[in-house]
């Protein structure tokens, strides 16, 4: 079980850096997703106990330990809320943009600095 | 006081300012009062603090080691006195400036409340949850209402540090895992029975994600697209308040939860932090618009503290905080200046470009001074000949954009008219007034000294 969590962790992670140094905004927004999963999986299996659900009545036997169910579910709704932002912004330089392509927003970044360039010698 | 009384004020008060529109004059000065309410009651719980000790709530009324707990020690309670002072400064002079949107105070009280409960907590899990607060708040604070240029910036901004937090919850799941808490006082205790491997790789976990934050050297490339395209009061903030949280976690998490294993990374500490220092100076030197030479003059400065971190024990700490205070009023101090013209503005840009460079009498000096002092305790030659080069650079790059940009006549990157013109008074008078506190803390030392050492001393009997 520990073997299959960590390749599991190891992938999600290594597809999410895979992803991020891709130049298509969205493509970056998927791999922050897939990193923040490797990271909520690796907050549940900290786990310290395993066994039945932590819900009463409880039963016989050891339980299962909620702590890391509590800390997951809330990091989940932190990457939900960053996912919901990143998109927004993806959106936003699409809209002002008219593209989602890194090499071409660099392009447009390298011109703003050889304006900028410009400006200063003519000074 | 409990601790959670300042967090809960700023807390309910940004849920409430979110609804609302905060174009209305009257919604702005709102905000304004509930983050000035916020700052006193914080002002009255560090004063607790630093005459009575730590300050605890446990959340929910449970006993102490079950429940989340609220810690205020000097250490975080200077932090956040600081945080919100800088970002009520830069909120007044947003305000003021006119330039603001329908959620820009509800969203400048979600960053204070992120910074006070980061500062204010004892648990390491809380601790990633106000982190994200903060963080979330500043994302969308450096892209708020920018064209293209400060929404690339913005994405950039949020997906670097993102990945930064994201490694640093896989520390936190890592340090449950080894020491089966979450309550930092507990962690400390428990972590030096731990197999030593497994906490180097946490250690590295929290360093990077810290050093994302700070902007130090290796991770620094997110930092000038931000810093120059943000507006200048948003600039002050992220500069001054939320750089905070690097400082602060590299003292809390290095020199309180794992100290051996900062001492074991000392040597990278010290080498990154001149590595930081000399490449956020020369490039500084080669910079010729204000907000660029402030921005790698950012990373520069986090260097220092950097090497203070690695030269360890009480003094190193002691100069880390002042150090870190020092900068991030200079830092708020100098954006906050940057697009004003008029009687006595040149005045106070001077004052924060002679304390980044260490001139007397100014906040900057003693921060340099600590760290002389904590490089002559110990006795490093290279250490102390890198502090003076370093405030040598940083004095030809302040006094060269001060030449440039405050001593020339009309022309310039902004049109004559806007050039001429001097800023309205009250713009004047925030600008002034964080140039006093400079100025002040220049000749009178003693207090910041003091609370500073007391910092230190904070993180002590955490150690042990």
């Amino acid at each position: 079980m520990n073997l299959i969590l960590a390749l599991a962790i190891g992938v999600l992670f290594g597809c999410g850096t895979y992803l991020l140094l891709k130049p298509d905004l969205f493509r970056i927004v998927v791999g922050i997703v897939l990193i923040a999963n490797a990271a909520n999986l690796a907050l549940m299996s900290s786990g310290l106990g395993r066994g039945q659900s932590p819900i009463r009545p409880l039963g016989e036997g050891a339980v299962s330990d909620p702590l890391v169910q509590a800390m997951t579910i809330t990091a989940l709704v932190i990457g939900f809320a960053v996912t919901a932002l990143l998109l927004c912004l993806a959106y936003r330089i699409y809209v002002t943009s008219h593209t989602v392509d890194l090499d071409e927003l660099s392009h447009a970044e390298a011109r703003y600095e050889r304006e900028l360039e410009r400006e200063e010698v003519s000074v | 006081m409990s601790p959670a009384v300042p967090l809960l004020l700023s807390w309910i008060a940004a849920a409430g300012l979110a609804l609302v529109d905060g174009r209305k004059r009257a919604v702005c000065w709102l905000a304004v009062a509930a983050l000035a309410a916020s700052f006193v009651l914080l002002c009255v719980l560090a004063g607790q603090t630093f005459s009575g000790g730590p300050r605890q709530t446990v959340a929910g009324g449970w006993p102490p080691g079950v429940g989340i707990v609220l810690r205020a020690d000097a250490l975080g309670a200077l932090f956040a006195l600081l945080s919100l002072g800088v970002l009520l400064a830069a909120l007044v002079h947003e305000l003021l400036t006119g330039a603001q949107g329908r959620l820009f105070p509800a969203l400048v009280l979600f960053l204070a409340t992120g910074l006070t409960g980061l500062f204010l907590t004892g648990d390491v899990f809380n601790f990633y949850v106000f982190f994200e607060l903060t963080m979330l708040a500043s994302y969308v604070l450096a892209a708020y209402g920018g064209g293209g240029r400060e929404l690339r910036a913005g994405f950039v901004f949020a997906v670097v540090n993102l990945l930064g937090s994201f490694l640093f919850l896989l520390g936190v799941a890592a340090i449950y895992h080894v020491t089966g808490t979450l309550e930092m006082t507990a962690v400390a205790e428990r972590i030096g029975g731990v197999e030593p491997s497994a906490v180097v790789l946490i250690a590295v976990f929290f360093f990077v994600a810290f050093a994302v934050k700070l902007g130090l050297f290796p991770f620094h490339f997110w930092l000038p697209a931000v810093y120059t395209s943000a507006r200048p009061g948003v600039a002050a903030m992220l500069s001054g308040a939320v750089a905070n949280v690097g400082s602060y976690g590299l003292l809390r998490f290095g020199a309180g939860i794992l100290p051996a294993q900062l001492r074991l990374g000392a040597t990278v500490l010290l080498v990154l932090g001149a590595a930081s220092i000399l490449y956020g100076a020369l490039q500084a030197v080669s910079r010729r618009s204000v907000s660029e030479v402030l921005a790698y003059s950012a990373i520069g400065q986090a260097g220092y503290v950097l090497v203070a971190l690695g030269i360890g024990g009480t003094v190193g700490f002691t100069a880390a905080v002042v150090y870190s205070v020092a900068n991030s009023l200079n830092k708020t101090l100098l954006f906050l200046t940057v697009d004003l013209r008029g009687w006595l503005v040149g005045a106070a840009f001077a004052v924060g470009a002679f304390s980044v460079a260490g001139v007397p009498p100014s906040a900057g000096f003693f921060g340099k001074l600590a760290l002389f002092q904590a490089g002559v305790e110990e006795r490093s030659v290279a250490l102390v000949a890198l502090i003076f080069v370093g405030g040598a650079l940083s004095f030809l790059y302040m006094f060269q954009i001060y030449q440039h940009d405050f001593w020339r006549p009309g022309e310039g990157e902004k049109p004559p008219a806007e050039r001429g013109r001097s800023s309205s008074a009250p713009l004047r008078a925030v600008a002034l007034a964080v140039a006093a506190l400079v100025v002040g803390l220049g000749l009178w030392p003693e207090p910041l000294l003091a609370a500073g050492r007391e910092a230190a001393e904070a993180l002590e009997p955490v150690a042990r």
